[in-house]
């Protein structure tokens, strides 16, 4: 089974794509430093996860490159996925999120549960359901935000990394330049994390292209230590979701294995009335109550 | 008499590092500045509008609760030898194919109204020409049926009640645990078969009942079952003095009833137990008259349990314990087989505990490590002079797993081996899963037994099998 690991899944990768409209009046005044640039995205982020109901297609492939253009050289492999998430603690910074396979049909049912603290104290923690082992079963996934490696979300090119944002207090932030990117006018940050930051790091140097108008990252690169780019990152279809700028594409591509990961975000719903006792192991083994469940939100948003 | 590793041990790692070094890292590609992806890439695939469409549609028929899974086996023992069973006594053990047959697994799961679930899971399997069933059959193709699961669940509130065909588990140490003996189980293959294949369900009601972080769930099985004998044929097989039967229930009706609480706390879950069961392997006697059928007799017994786990960053520790009380001294563990050797027919106290770690080395890797260890208490009481248990002192065994994952998982390569405790006997296992698409897979595995004379595994001492299944899933 190839989701031993992943975590926080749709919630995060909705962080790193979207932000709120309240940006935009903020990009209007003074010139920001990178800094600020990107803690004001990471303060209003939140608001883009916390009582969400998603639908997704996660597709992998190995790819090729023709006339600039990037195009996948094989059959790409596809799951397609339901995500709920919710944001709890004192200032809503900790998250709990549950990711449910409908395709394949091999891992259909396999369900996620995953708690995110913003504590650098806590651990994350993960639950999977092994409907071989009839059983729920805690995963030893480690916690991005602590001395381990990244974990890949879903087996796919994405990892938490990718998607996490915050402890910004960990990195030097530049702002190297404004440009333009997918002719839109943007801010090209550097992030270089710090002494600790970088043992917990694969990258040592992203650079983002931050929309200026909608505060979302249309590119993201990310360097080794050695200075090559090991990754990219592509966002397009950014469209004004429930207030909120949202890319529903984002492409990861490895440029050390030549292979991608695309996630459409085929639906996105916030301000859903997520019942709390949905994000527990409940729903992981009693399938009458998810489904139940699902069905209430899925009527919420038809 | 103790034994050492085998060559294949050496020779499954190295295939696993040479592998591994296949898929080392390359120099990055360069991608020019301006490179570009399709922005509608995944949003046409109609696929996905079937997956998210509503049944009111018509886009969801009730053949999409159905996943099925076809698949076709090979497997054979490819190391001719000879066991030296006694002195002047030697067991030939030739080369020969042991399965050739096709499979078809169904699962149906179907909430047909709110709160309401129909599951069921069931297999078809058809052996072809040198598969052992084929040959007990009379060399004539065979095939074999079996519902696995038939249940129907309702939950409401905090409660979920589910009546009929299927499986209990408990323990934290996956598939090793000392705590999952509810279930009945078949194992007849020497291959690594999938767990539902070899877990057999049974007739209950469970009723569970969830709290604010915890949980309780209770069963009654209402029909318990025991291990079947090995399938005449089988790598397990042996011709035994009488025939071993199903058990003679003669209108008495039995239960196995028991219950668990659980809850998590954060960085941890914990457990606690209790159940009356039956011992899932029946102990075979003599028939008193000397001619007719072996006589298959059951053990009641309670079983008190704990079980916890504790995750430390990407170390992940787990602890199950068991009490045994009034279980049968001298009852064989040995899968399908019983002792049929003047039985002592004592009841004694054992405790049992199965511990063990994984640790998630990064994304792609993994190791783990469980061992499983019992101990009958109070052994020598009631004993006649010179008489002794079969599982005298502590016993058990041990399990040690590393997995590498390659290709975004599409590639995995494993190495499991397993022992007992006092090292009579060595399983080595080199598996590699390969998935070709989300419909084709094909696995791989080579298995190695190497054991002692003093082992029951000494039949299958020497013993080298290579198998392969590919698989269809939609």
């Amino acid at each position: 089974m190839r989701t031993t690991g992943s975590v926080r899944f749709a919630a995060a990768l909705l962080l790193a794509a979207s932000c709120t409209t309240a940006f935009t009046s903020y990009s209007l005044a003074q010139a920001l430093t990178g800094q600020e640039i990107m803690q004001r995205v990471e303060d209003y982020q939140r608001a883009t996860t916390d009582s969400a109901f998603n639908r997704m297609q996660l597709s992998t492939c190995k790819f090729g490159v023709r006339d600039s253009r990037i195009t996948c050289a094989e059959r790409p492999r596809v799951m397609s996925l339901e995500s709920v998430g919710k944001n709890y603690g004192p200032e809503l910074k900790d998250t709990k999120n549950i990711t449910i396979v409908l395709e394949p049909a091999a891992e259909r049912g396999i369900g996620m549960l995953s708690y995110a603290y913003d504590d650098a104290d806590r651990d994350n923690e993960t639950w999977l359901y092994l409907s071989a082992l009839g059983r729920v079963k805690r995963i030893a996934s480690g916690n991005s935000d602590d001395d381990t490696e990244p974990a890949s979300v879903f087996g796919s090119e994405f990892t938490t990394e990718d998607t996490d944002t915050g402890k910004l207090e960990e990195y030097t932030i530049n702002l190297l330049e404004e440009t333009t990117e997918s002719d839109r006018a943007v801010w090209k940050v550097e992030m270089i994390p710090n002494e600790e930051r970088a043992r917990k790091s694969r990258y040592a140097r992203t650079i983002s292209y931050i929309d200026k108008e909608r505060y979302v990252a249309l590119r993201v690169e990310m360097y080794d230590q050695y200075g090559k780019e090991v990754k990219r990152m592509l966002a397009s279809r950014v469209e004004m979701v429930n207030d909120v700028w949202v890319a529903r594409s984002l492409t990861m591509m490895n440029l050390v294995t030549n292979r991608l990961s695309n996630m459409a975000i085929l639906e996105i719903h916030t301000g859903i009335d997520v019942d709390d006792e949905f994000l527990t192991q409940r729903t992981l083994t009693d399938v009458a109550f998810r489904e139940t469940e699902l069905q209430q939100l899925r009527a919420q948003v038809e | 008499m103790l034994i050492s590793p085998r060559p294949e041990l050496l020779a499954g790692l190295l295939t696993l590092l040479l592998s591994t070094a296949l898929w080392a890292q390359d120099e990055p590609l360069v991608l020019d500045d301006d490179v570009s992806f399709d922005p509608d890439f995944g949003f046409d695939e109609p696929l996905f509008d079937e997956d998210f469409a509503d049944s009111d549609d018509g886009g969801v028929t009730w053949l999409d609760n159905f996943t099925v899974r076809l698949s076709q086996q090979i497997s054979g023992q490819i190391n001719s030898h000879g066991v030296t069973l006694a002195q002047g006594f030697t067991l030939p053990r030739e080369a020969e194919t042991e399965t050739n047959r096709f499979g078809i697994n169904l699962r149906y799961q179907n909430p047909f109204a709110p709160g309401w679930l129909l599951q069921s899971s069931a297999q078809a399997r058809f052996y072809w020409n040198e598969d052992y069933e084929y040959r007990a059959g009379g060399n004539r193709i065979d095939s074999e049926y079996r519902i696995n699961e038939l249940f129907v669940q309702r939950s409401f509130g905090q409660h979920s009640v589910k009546l009929g065909q299927q499986t209990v588990v408990w323990g934290e140490t996956v598939g090793n645990s000392v705590l999952d003996v509810i279930n009945t189980s078949e194992f007849r293959d020497l291959t690594i078969i999938d767990i539902e294949d070899a877990r057999l369900n049974q007739m209950m009601l469970v009723w569970d009942y969830f709290g604010e972080g915890s949980s309780l769930s209770s069963f009654i099985n209402l029909y318990p079952e025991f291990n079947p004998p090995a399938v005449r044929g089988s790598p397990f097989f042996f011709e035994p003095q009488f025939n071993l039967t199903d058990y003679d229930r003669d209108d008495q009706w039995l239960f196995e009833i028991g219950t668990q609480w659980r809850k998590s706390f954060e960085g941890s879950d914990i457990a606690l137990m209790a159940a009356y069961l039956y011992e899932n392997q029946l102990r075979y006697e003599d028939p008193v008259s000397g001619v007719g059928d072996a006589v298959g007799r059951k053990n009641d017994f309670v079983l008190l349990g704990f079980s916890a786990n504790r995750a430390i960053g990407k170390l992940l520790l787990a602890f199950d314990l068991a009490y045994s009380h009034d279980v049968l001294a001298d009852s064989f563990n040995f899968p399908g087989t019983g002792n049929l050797a003047s039985p002592l027919n004592l009841q004694k106290d054992r405790i049992g505990t199965s511990f063990g770690f994984e640790y998630a080395i990064n994304n792609d890797q993994n190791i783990s490590l469980g061992i499983q260890a019992q101990k009958t208490l109070d052994e020598n009481s009631g004993l006649q002079p010179g008489q002794t248990l079969v599982n005298e002192g502590v016993s058990g065994s041990w399990l040690v797993r590393y997995s590498n994952s390659l290709r975004n998982g599409d590639l995995v390569l494993s190495v499991t081996s397993q022992g007992d405790l006092d090292a009579e006997s060595l399983l080595l296992f080199v598996g590699a899963d390969y998935r070709f698409n989300d419909n084709w897979s094909l696995n791989g595995q080579i298995i190695s037994i190497t054991s002692s004379s003093d082992s029951p595994l000494v039949y299958f001492s020497e013993d080298v099998r290579l198998g392969a299944t590919l698989s269809y899933s939609f």
